[in-house]
């Protein structure tokens, strides 16, 4: 520290002594091509801070220090920037700058080779290793989010292992996965975003419209994301070093009523119910009044003892790069730690990444690469994909505020638990750190990827390419739940129990390509790119689950895992898995351009997969896209604001084939989706049967996308703004879906190709050099996506199919539907009307009942009996009665809108950037707080909403309102309306009920998703090389950034970027018991030797 | 030169591509490892044996019977009740048990896919295992095996076809595998060409399944004394009413009395061979000791059972949990006896207190005596289970207790009964086995069973038969298609309201009955402080405690048994929602 203080100091130094002697300089800048003269050149001194720009006339004038070997740098946007050094005493230069449309020349991978972004046909997004520098974490999905047009991002939830969902241009598929097709350093891998840490990634294309991802053929429906790593350059041998180092906060936190609160709404919950009311006095007492004695019991706040934290990470990253003209190679090591804000909950992950390529001669070139990842995760997730009761952020928000006086923590745990269990369905509550500390949960992931290349070059014209790839991945998943816990309770008898998951997937890839470009024969008109080639795919899967039960009380997790024979297998267990499937395939490109301007690209792919029958095994993708690059022709030269102009039309089909193995055999197994099949003879869980597990269907197919895309790309001002506008239609048809068969088949479901869905959207891109004026530069990169997705068949004679998340309680309604012409996320239940108030009632002073007026929508068949206070939903049929057919769709979950926009600001060796990403036209569906605004379980705590709910007790404790049975019916009894209207003057939401309508899917459920986040703001200062120079640093940058640091939102939940239940594609957008994002702040370095 | 490039890529590009096209076909066929195949599942009497374990195992679990085939099917009737419908209609168990079912029923459609699943599974396995080359070439133990093997899975695939067509009467009958199937739109079949189908099956199975006495280990796979008595039973069904699907009226067939001959000549030769099986000395015994002590019984009284186990959903019950008295408030006590069926039972007929269970058990074993409409049905009880032992705060569920599908006891009442009505009044072999099963139950006290009263002519021995079967089989799941069959459905639950009515006004013949019962606090066993059958004593005896008793009764809640019957509707349960979506070529039952 003390030695950066000494070198700024130094610096400063320099700077004024250097302003000592002084001259004027003047002179013109030009094109080179043009002769024009360039406006607003900005030309500054090395080294020195004396700058200036050039006139209209491409005039400038500045001083510079008098002394021989001052160098002048002349840089504007669209030219290569120049440096002219001054003789001594010279006072007029002039400057000839090339133009370097530096966009439209990066390189972009499209399949089996690259292309210059000017020369793409289809569209295409991309991320280069510049966009992600500033951006420190160590989750390339949280990285990429709102980077990149028409791809939206979501993680599940703040956890360090979430899982990402990656959607190219929304989702065709219904049931089946719509994940896009990863290609690694040219070989496709099965996860590509979970073994690669930001810090590695040369760049990241994903290519979006049919024509472009038909070169993948059978796996390309769903956009292919090709990423590539980085190598080594021919240059002197560096040592990079980057490292950061910080802490993360949870972001937000939800308010839960406080103590006084909680047991006054505990009084007036348990009254009426003998057992509850007798445990509510045994707790806290008979007197309403002694309740005042809460307001000043020491309140405990769970979140904070759960989520609170302070979680200390860092990164270091190291890497070797180098090589000379025929050899080059990176090497790079990356060990990342965090501390999770969740207690017992820990995130380590090593990397290790070696490349090397070779030119052995003019001929022969090869190439090897190698990747390692070491990672795991420790501590139990918040959310569970099971029911409610294995879900843990339930227990952190409702668990009593405060110890109940007179008991320990421990006696206080245990009447809660008790107490909370009586309602049912197993949501009793467990102290949320007690029950953390019962769940030892470690996810081990290992995964290695070995890759190389040959390529042989026949002439300049011809090459051949072989790659090949292996790519090991496996995963390894121990468990151990403690007595105390849920699972142990209703599945172990109250026991420990626990196991071993292990997990291999292997995927192996090799293709060969043959490569014919006419580019070294300098043609002026033509321009002819062919490739063929060949892939051969296999993918298999190995698994080993291993659980065991009934382990001696008080065991220690490792000793259980490590001894599993303490104690007794799970019947089914252990569980084996196998799969293989292989994928032929034979492809072939040819682009033919005319006069620089009219491009033709025609791609054909033939797949065959082995998951298909024969007859039904080779499935053909053609596509075809067309160009012109109207600024080019004559006409525009005189449109002088329009430096780049092209028009692109592409029409293509690609497949998706993702659907389990062996679909078209009947399979017999031990256990049939999970579950075991055993007959217990004498009680034995050994006597294993072999069952059917499949309805086969000899016809299956993949499912084909065919889409258009119509897009133009444009630069101003001389490439100062770049902006790419694309729209498209996609269809997918011969979906493959399981479609519910007739159960007389004895199976509920068949994979079948039928049904149909379309995606249509508008993609927007951006990319602008606003200012680069002297020492000043900012720049922005803005994209904006629109999508609508729509069904437009489901199986014959079917229009609709419901589909259950699966949180909640028994019985629940399902909470998504699947109808024809409606999106896909379509949240399904009952319009909330707010709640019953005393004008909907006819009160009959002398018994004192309520009784609904004529025409006002009864509950009683879903919520229970009318009362003033209760939730009311809309009759939307208009029967009078509010039944299931009263419910409709809510909201969708899959946003329409996404986007992002970055700034970076330089100003000398200062730089800065902030990123912002958003999503509109969404919903989400809080199921967390249907479930932490109910009363069904006694003695939980509420969301501090709840404080403002339609109150049945008086401010003295009495009860003013109720339900009583009558007869053989139930009515509500209570005081006249103007007392309850007095008391619940400020009543703003329901009672809340104490049934299982609570758990009901409702509109006010269902929020409103739109967000914009502060993603990350970062600022840096790279020293000066003089001063490095001298300890032999090349280049130094110190930066500090906020990640997460703010969040615009209407939401009243954690987040409202969340996707929990996950278990298939139709239940997106789901925010249950999701794990709380927290805000990241970190100092970091960039070191190179 | 430059042809020598051309000859080079040519080359290449031969080989690439001839070497992949003429592999390829290999390439792209992959058969499963971790599952097999039929070829496999198929190929020796190991593999067989799985294949038929797994249509077993669909008479297992949550969707078997379990809990739904067993519990939530069989009330309401005039011995035992579902749980009380609460203000709102629970379009779950309690909606069917008050006959209130609508389609989308969540209790429905789920064992209605378990039991086709395990048709599906028989279908597969009778049409595989006979084409089996050991099933007619191998050892003889392996065709020995194989027959038993394949008698098994028609006797299985039988019993779903029985409990498909009692419950929802016509239905989809698939005789072969679905693979194997030209539509999977099947359209409801007439039940009796279903039964009749199965019975013949019956007949074959009895030629391949032996005497258990032939089978080495004792477990609970079906031996020929099942057989033949599934047989029995599927044939006195045939011969009874049920409600038809064409004239939405209960009715049965003019030929009636052929089935019941089948039925009589089964039970005739089973009651033939009582060294296969025969009743177990106590009734009590068979419950406590056999069944709830997880043992099978030693006089083999129990003919067909189902194995239940594993502690879970998959393939366990929750016997003595969902029903039974409740252990340190643990389990649901779900299914309660009706106050007349208690009262039904003659005072010394042992079998009241196996069959209702009229009390809780608290965490320190001391009982406590529950209200008269609320008493828990008994015969698998929490407190009787040994075998291991479940502790009272263990919170599991699952007890690993067996589902008893069928007992010698019913093969004697089933012989009885379609003897009188093959002979207009019952033969003197017809009273025999009557009073066998009725001493049986008075602890073999002929003079309390009074059996020399047994009747002899036919019309009060049919009622004899109605009122035993009710005393012997309570809570057996057994009463509700028994009152179906004799179409005495309706009847019963009107007299059984019209009594609950009487005995709410305290009228004849329950006016001399207890309004409450007193019990001796902190005892390990339930003892009355009072008579049942006399008015309730002022003063409280010492160390007792008060429970409502007939005073427990009320309007509300004799309205709630069976609350929502209708005749010629409430006899089947609607064809469950998802399935008829599923096949437009379902129709529904009458009034669904």
């Amino acid at each position: 520290m003390i030695k950066n203080l000494l070198s700024v100091c130094l610096l400063l130094f320099l700077t004024i002594t250097a302003l000592a002697q002084t001259r004027q300089v003047t002179g013109t800048v030009t094109e080179k091509d043009t002769k024009e003269p360039v406006i607003a050149v900005s030309v500054i001194v090395k080294g020195g801070n004396g700058g200036t720009q050039t006139n209209v006339n491409g005039v400038f004038k500045l001083t510079v220090p008098d002394k021989p070997g001052t160098v002048l740098i002349f840089r504007s946007v669209g030219y290569k920037a120049q440096e002219v050094t001054l003789t001594a005493g010279q006072t007029s230069v002039n400057v000839a700058l090339e133009s370097n449309s530096e966009q439209l020349n990066e390189v972009v991978a499209i399949g089996y080779g690259t292309v210059k972004r000017r020369d793409i046909n289809g569209s295409i997004s991309s991320v280069t290793a510049k966009d992600l520098k500033d951006v420190p974490v160590s989750s390339l999905g949280e990285a990429l989010a709102g980077r990149l047009a028409g791809v939206q991002i979501t993680t599940s939830d703040g956890s360090p292992d979430a899982s990402v969902k990656v959607l190219v241009r929304g989702g065709g598929s219904i049931t089946q996965s719509n994940d896009p097709l990863y290609v690694i350093d040219g070989v496709q891998v099965e996860n590509g975003l979970a073994s690669l840490s930001p810090q590695d990634i040369e760049s990241i294309d994903v290519l979006k419209d049919a024509a472009s991802t038909a070169i993948y053929g059978a796996r390309g429906a769903n956009g292919v994301v090709i990423i590539t790593t980085k190598g080594g350059h021919a240059q002197k041998t560096r040592v990079n070093y980057n490292a950061f180092v910080g802490f993360k906060k949870l972001a937000r936190e939800l308010a839960v009523m406080d103590p006084y609160n909680f047991v006054t709404y505990e009084y007036e919950r348990s009254r009426g119910n003998t057992v509850d009311s007798t445990n509510f006095s045994n707790d806290y007492g008979n007197s309403y009044a002694a309740l005042s004695q809460f307001k000043t019991v020491k309140p405990i706040d769970w979140q904070q003892q759960v989520f609170g934290q302070p979680a200390f990470q860092q990164q270091h990253n190291i890497s070797i790069t180098g090589g000379d003209t025929s050899t080059t190679f990176n090497i790079s090591f990356t060990d990342d730690q965090q501390n999770e804000n969740v207690v017992n909950s820990t995130y380590d992950r090593k990397l290790l990444s070696f490349h090397l390529d070779h030119k052995a001669n003019d001929h022969f070139r090869y190439g090897f690469n190698m990747r390692y990842s070491d990672q795991l995760v420790s501590g139990v997730d918040v959310s569970s994909a099971s029911s409610s009761t294995y879900n843990n952020l339930r227990n952190t928000i409702k668990y009593i505020p405060f110890v109940i006086p007179g008991l320990t923590q421990a006696q206080s745990d245990q009447e809660l638990f008790n107490e909370s269990q009586l309602a049912g369905n197993n949501l009793g509550l467990i102290n949320p750190i007690t029950n953390s500390n019962a769940q030892y949960r470690k996810n081990y992931q290992y995964v290695t990827d070995l890759n190389g290349y040959v390529s042989y070059a026949f002439n300049k014209y011809l090459t051949f390419k072989s790659t090949i790839g292996v790519d090991l991945g496996k995963q390894i998943l121990d468990n151990f739940d403690d007595a105390v816990t849920f699972n142990a309770q209703i599945n172990g008898g109250g026991l420990p129990l626990g196991g071993i998951n292990q997990i291999n997937t292997n995927t192996m890839d090799l293709s060969n390509v043959l490569m014919f470009s006419n580019a070294a024969a300098n043609s002026q008109k033509h321009d002819i790119n062919i490739i063929l080639g060949n892939e051969f795919y296999n993918i298999d899967m190995q698994g080993l689950n291993n659980q065991f039960k009934l382990f001696p009380n008080g065991i220690a997790p490792t000793s259980a895992l490590n001894q599993l024979n303490q104690g007794t297998i799970v019947p089914g267990y252990p569980v084996n898995a196998y799969s293989e499937s292989h994928l032929l395939s034979f492809f072939g490109r040819g682009t033919y351009t005319f006069d620089k301007k009219y491009s033709l690209n025609a791609t054909l792919r033939a797949d065959g997969s082995s998951k298909f029958e024969p007859g039904h095994q080779w499935g053909y993708f053609p596509s075809a896209s067309v160009s012109w690059r109207i600024s080019d022709e004559s006409f525009m030269k005189n449109i002088t604001a329009v430096s780049d102009l092209k028009l692109r039309y592409s029409h293509g089909t690609s497949g998706n084939n993702r659907i389990s193995d062996y679909q078209t055999q009947t399979l017999f197994a031990t256990n049939v989706n999970g579950t075991a099949v055993f007959y217990p003879l004498n009680d034995g869980t050994t006597t294993v049967g072999y069952a059917p597990q499949n309805l086969i269907n000899e016809k299956l197919k993949w499912e084909t996308t065919v889409s258009d895309n119509i897009g133009v790309d444009f630069g101003l001002f001389n490439s100062r703004i770049n902006v790419s506008v694309d729209a498209y239609q996609g269809t997918t048809h011969d979906l493959l879906i399981q479609v519910p068969v007739p159960t007389s088949s004895g199976y509920p479901t068949q994979f079948q190709n039928v049904g149909k869905t379309q995606n249509k959207g508008l993609e927007l891109q951006i990319n602008a050099h606003i200012i680069q004026k002297g020492n000043f530069s900012w720049t922005a990169n803005f994209n904006v996506s629109y999508n609508t997705n729509k069904v437009l068949a489901l199986a014959p004679g079917q229009t609709s199919a419901f589909y259950n998340s699966g949180w909640g309680v028994s019985g629940q309604p399902a909470d998504f539907i699947l109808q024809v012409g409606k999106p896909l996320g379509s949240v399904y239940g009952y319009q909330s009307a707010g709640f019953y108030t005393t004008n909907d009632f006819n009160y009959n002073s002398a018994n004192n009942e309520y009784t609904l007026k004529p025409g006002v929508v009864d509950p009683s068949k879903t919520i229970g009996v009318a009362e003033p206070g209760l939730t009311k939903f809309a009759d939307l049929n208009g029967d009078g009665v509010i039944t299931t057919a009263d419910q409709k769709i809510l909201g969708n979950t899959i946003p329409k809108i996404t986007g992002g926009l970055n700034q970076t600001f330089t100003y000398k060796n200062f730089d800065a950037s902030v990123f912002i990403n958003f999503q509109d036209l969404v919903s989400v569906l809080d199921a967390s707080k249907i479930e932490f605004t109910n009363g069904y379980t006694a003695n939980t705590n509420l969301l501090a909403t709840e404080n403002n709910r339609w109150h049945t007790v008086d401010a003295n404790g009495n009860v003013v309102e109720k339900i009583v049975t009558v007869g053989s019916t139930q009515v509500a009894v209570g005081s006249s309306p103007d007392v309850l209207n007095a008391i619940n003057a400020g009543a703003k939401v329901p009672i809340p009920i104490t049934g299982s309508a609570q758990f009901y899917v409702n509109s006010g459920a269902v929020e409103n998703g739109a967000f914009a986040r502060l993603n990350n703001v970062t600022l840096g200062y790279t020293f000066r090389s003089q001063f490095l120079n001298r300890l032999k640093i090349n280049r130094l940058r110190v930066y500090v950034t906020g990640n997460n640091v703010a969040l615009l939102t209407g939401y009243s939940g954690y987040d409202p970027a969340v996707n929990t239940r996950t278990a298939t594609p139709v239940t997106p957008g789901v925010d249950y018991s999701a794990y709380p994002r927290s805000r990241t702040y970190l100092f970091g370095l960039n070191l190179t030797l | 030169m430059k042809k020598k490039f051309i000859y080079r890529v040519l080359s290449l590009v031969t080989i690439i591509v001839v070497g992949s096209t003429v592999s390829c076909k290999k390439y792209l066929t992959e058969n499963p490892v971790a599952q097999v195949g039929v070829a496999t599942a198929f190929s020796n009497v190991a593999n067989a044996t799985e294949a038929v374990l797994g249509v077993y195992s669909k008479l297992s679990g949550d969707q078997g019977y379990g809990i739904r085939l067993s519990m939530y099917y069989t009330v309401d009737q005039d011995e035992m009740v579902g749980p009380a419908n609460s203000a709102a209609p629970d379009n779950d168990r309690r909606d069917i048990a008050r006959y209130g079912a609508s389609a989308s029923n969540a209790q429905l459609e789920a064992p209605w896919e378990n039991l086709y699943t395990g048709i599906e599974r028989a279908n597969i396995c009778i049409k595989y295992i006979p084409l089996m080359s050991a099933y007619t070439s191998g050892s003889a133990t392996d065709q020995a095996s194989l027959k038993r093997l394949y008698g098994e899975a028609l006797t299985l695939r039988a019993q779903f076809f029985f409990e498909l067509i009692r419950n929802w009467g016509d239905v989809p009958a698939p005789f072969v595998p679905s693979a194997d199937q030209t539509t999977l739109y099947l359209t409801r079949t007439d039940r009796d060409v279903i039964y009749n189908h199965i019975l013949g099956d019956l007949l074959t199975a009895e030629s391949l399944v032996p005497w258990r006495t032939a089978v080495a280990s004792r477990d609970e796979r079906i031996t020929l004394g099942a057989v033949k008595g599934l047989r029995a039973r599927i044939a006195l069904y045939r011969g009874g009413y049920s409600l038809r699907n064409a004239t939405a009226t209960m009715s049965r067939d003019a030929d009636y009395l052929t089935y019941y001959k089948i039925c009589n000549s089964e039970c005739a030769d089973l009651m033939a061979n009582r060294n296969q099986h025969t009743l177990e000395p106590t009734f009590q015994g068979l419950f406590q000791n056999n069944i709830d002590a997880h043992t099978l019984d030693p006089s083999y009284e129990v003919l067909f059972e189902v194995a239940m186990g594993g502690g879970t959903g998959v393939a366990d019950s929750k016997l003595g949990y969902y029903d039974g008295p409740r252990v340190n408030n643990l389990g649901n006590s779900s299914l309660t006896a009706t106050p007349t069926y208690f009262y039904a039972f003659d005072p010394n007929d042992l079998r009241r207190d196996v069959t209702i269970a009229a009390y809780f058990t608290n965490l320190d074993g001391t009982k406590v005596l529950q209200k008269l409409i609320a008493l828990p049905s008994g015969k698998f009880r929490r407190d009787w289970i040994t075998n291991p032992a479940i502790a009272p705060t263990n919170l599991v569920q699952y007890f690993g207790i067996n589902w008893p599908i069928l007992r010698f006891s019913d093969i004697l009442l089933m012989f009885a009964e379609t003897d009188n009505e093959i002979n207009g009044a019952p033969s003197a072999a017809a009273i025999s086995a009557f009073n066998e099963v009725r001493l049986r139950g008075f602890g073999g006290n002929a003079t309390q069973a009074n059996t020399a009263a047994t009747p002899t002519t036919y019309a009060a021995f049919f009622n004899a038969i109605v009122s035993e079967r009710s005393f012997e089989f309570g809570g057996e799941g057994i009463r509700k298609y028994d009152l179906i069959r004799w179409n005495l459905l309706n009847t019963t639950i009107t007299n059984t309201r019209a009594n609950l009515t009487l005995m709410l006004n305290k009228q004849a013949p329950y006016n001399n009955l207890p309004q409450s019962m007193y019990y001796l606090n902190a005892s390990q066993t339930l003892v009355y402080g009072n008579s049942l059958y006399a008015a309730t004593p002022s003063a409280t005896p010492t160390n007792n405690t008060k429970v409502a008793w007939v005073s427990s009764l009320t309007a509300a809640y004799n309205t709630n048994v069976a609350q929502l019957f209708t005749p010629n509707h409430g006899e089947l349960l609607p064809i469950p929602l998802v399935s008829i979506q599923a096949n437009p070529a379902l129709t529904q039952n009458p009034g669904y």
